[in-house]
């Protein structure tokens, strides 16, 4: 019964895989080589896309979890009005399509016409109008910031379902005892919540990294490559420039570098499963 | 007496609290939708309009003179293509994951699991060249092939979590009752764990339906390209045409923003059980 699902995954593991390995070996007429890896190593921009990357995935993972989590600690508290607030909060940015939600930030941070400085202005935030997309380091700040705003939702999501597995009793008996709310939430809360907390972590970190259409709508990589990650640098020396074999080399090389990130939190979440 | 007025006051403020997040978390999309129906003088207006000053179709007239209806169209068929065979791959081994005990079976799940963890980027490249020795390049099929690797696993996770819920011995009693193995499945299974096969149809559907990467280096005529290379045709490096751009947004959200609403409760419960539960 399982076979037909069996040979499609075999087949398309063994076609991409192979085909990707192959040509990260060869020259463009065949020949074997080891060029590809030694121009990835010897090519600046990829350490520049690694760091990048790294910012990107910091920045972003950390936002998501700070609103994730506030959001599902305020969604886990209300009966009243429960599906309202979760179709704005939890629903909204998440069904936004990736392109519509880089635009629609790209816009808001235009510097002449854009309703961020306008909005921050007359807060009292900014005195003058920032030029959000300008600037490298400015320009990844707001890409993270959108990035957050998409992403939040599904970690909210997994941490609310985690919420609501924790048995309201520990609670009540911490209450008897005296603990006050922030006692709670690092005595009770975070250490139930700790198998989720490291999935949606995994996930989270796995998903940014691969994460593609907000940056590639919303600067392209720019200015001066402060967005590009090593995504989007993949996608440009493949379809810009049509470096196959060298695109298909980095591949590999961020291929492992996912691979080991997975590793660790793999073996964290199963020795946490066996002493529990 | 001083408790429970706390409590009320503790209450009161998470409300207020969720009120400001939801106000601040719409706005990007409520400005994207004002923006839609303003006219260009007010769309560059300096300072800005928050409203404008009449409410205009024109963006919306003009996306439609330039073939949206066509890749909308497109758009539907290569979603409902993707979902209707994401779910007809994923239920049957979904189901025997839930069932059966067989050698290999956790490595099988890990490699689903491995899958969906590789950036889309890396099989870019391979499925282009597949695609145009098979000669699938710029047709549907080619289009939807190409989604499988990443919609089929992960439905397989979610559904294996829906059958893992539905009692054996309801199909155990089925089996008694004359049923073979197949009809108890057709029977009994699958009318109950519906919700669940809705849940994964409707993300195989969004995946292609936001797709932008592959769809516009795999499709290449006019003619077969989907929505969001449509939205894409209106950035430019230089100079971006907000108008038709935002008119084209908006209405390409609504499907997916519709399905959600009405099927949240499902999807949710469906995606939170497949990836929180073991």
């Amino acid at each position: 019964m399982i076979m037909p699902y069996v040979l499609f995954i075999m087949v398309m593991v063994i076609i991409l895989f192979a085909s990707n390995i192959i040509m990260s070996f060869t020259t463009e007429d065949g020949a074997f080589t080891l060029n590809n890896y030694t121009r990835v190593f010897q090519d600046e921009l990829v350490y520049k896309s690694l760091k990048n990357t790294g910012v990107w995935v910091l920045g972003s993972v950390a936002g998501q979890f700070f609103m994730g989590m506030l959001v599902a600690l305020l969604l886990n508290q209300v009966k009243k009005g429960e599906l309202l607030f979760r179709s704005v909060i939890l629903i909204l940015p998440w069904a936004t399509l990736d392109i519509v939600a880089g635009v629609m930030w790209k816009w808001m941070y235009n510097d002449m016409y854009g309703v961020l400085n306008e909005v921050l202005m007359q807060i009292g935030i900014i005195d003058q109008y920032i030029s959000w997309l300008a600037t490298p380091d400015m320009a990844m700040l707001a890409v993270i910031i959108a990035n957050i705003w998409k992403g939040f939702c599904l970690t909210g999501m997994f941490l609310l379902a985690g919420l609501q597995t924790i048995p309201q009793q520990l609670y009540e008996a911490a209450e008897i005892d005296g603990a006050n709310a922030v006692k709670r939430f690092w005595h009770i809360t975070i250490p139930q919540l700790k198998p989720v907390l490291l999935t949606t972590l995994m996930l989270g970190t796995i998903w940014t990294i691969n994460y593609f259409p907000l940056i590639y709508t919303m600067t392209g990589g720019g200015p001066s490559h402060g967005t590009e990650t090593v995504v989007t640098y993949i996608y440009r020396l493949s379809f810009r420039f049509m470096e196959y074999n060298k695109s298909a080399a980095l591949s590999n090389i961020l291929f492992i570098i996912i691979l080991g990130i997975s590793m660790i939190f793999l073996r964290q979440i199963s020795k946490d499963g066996d002493t529990a | 007496m001083k408790r429970s007025l706390r409590r009320k006051y503790t209450k009161l403020f998470v409300y207020f609290l969720l009120s400001a997040l939801s106000i601040i978390i719409a706005f990007p999309f409520v400005w994207l939708t004002i923006t839609a129906f303003k006219s260009y003088p007010d769309i560059y207006a300096y300072p800005i309009k928050y409203l404008p000053t009449e409410a205009t179709l024109e963006h919306f007239d003009k996306i439609s003179s330039m073939q949206f209806g066509v890749y909308f169209r497109n758009s539907i068929i290569v979603g409902f293509g993707t979902m209707i065979l994401s779910i007809l791959i994923a239920l049957f081994p979904a189901y025997a994951f839930s069932r059966y005990r067989f050698r290999g079976k956790g490595a099988l799940l890990i490699t689903v699991l491995f899958l969906q963890m590789f950036p889309q980027v890396v099989f870019l490249v391979p499925m282009f060249k597949f695609l145009g020795a098979v000669g699938w390049l710029d047709t549907y099929w080619g289009i939807i092939f190409s989604y499988l690797p990443f919609t089929t696993p992960i439905s397989i996770v979610f559904l294996r979590s829906f059958f893992i819920g539905v009692p054996k011995s309801l199909e155990e009693a089925a089996m008694i009752d004359g049923c073979s193995r197949m009809k108890a499945f057709i029977k009994v299974i699958f009318p109950v764990t519906l919700p669940g096969i809705a849940a994964v149809g409707i993300y195989a559907f969004l995946f292609s339906w936001q797709e932008l990467m592959y769809s516009m280096s795999i499709l290449l005529s006019k003619d077969r390209q989907t929505v969001p290379v449509f939205l894409s045709l209106f950035i430019g490096q230089y100079q971006t045409r907000w108008g038709p751009l935002f008119a084209g947004s908006v209405l390409s959200t609504l499907p997916p923003l519709i399905i959600f609403m009405i099927l949240q409760r499902y999807f949710i419960s469906g995606l939170v059980s497949g990836a929180v539960k073991e």
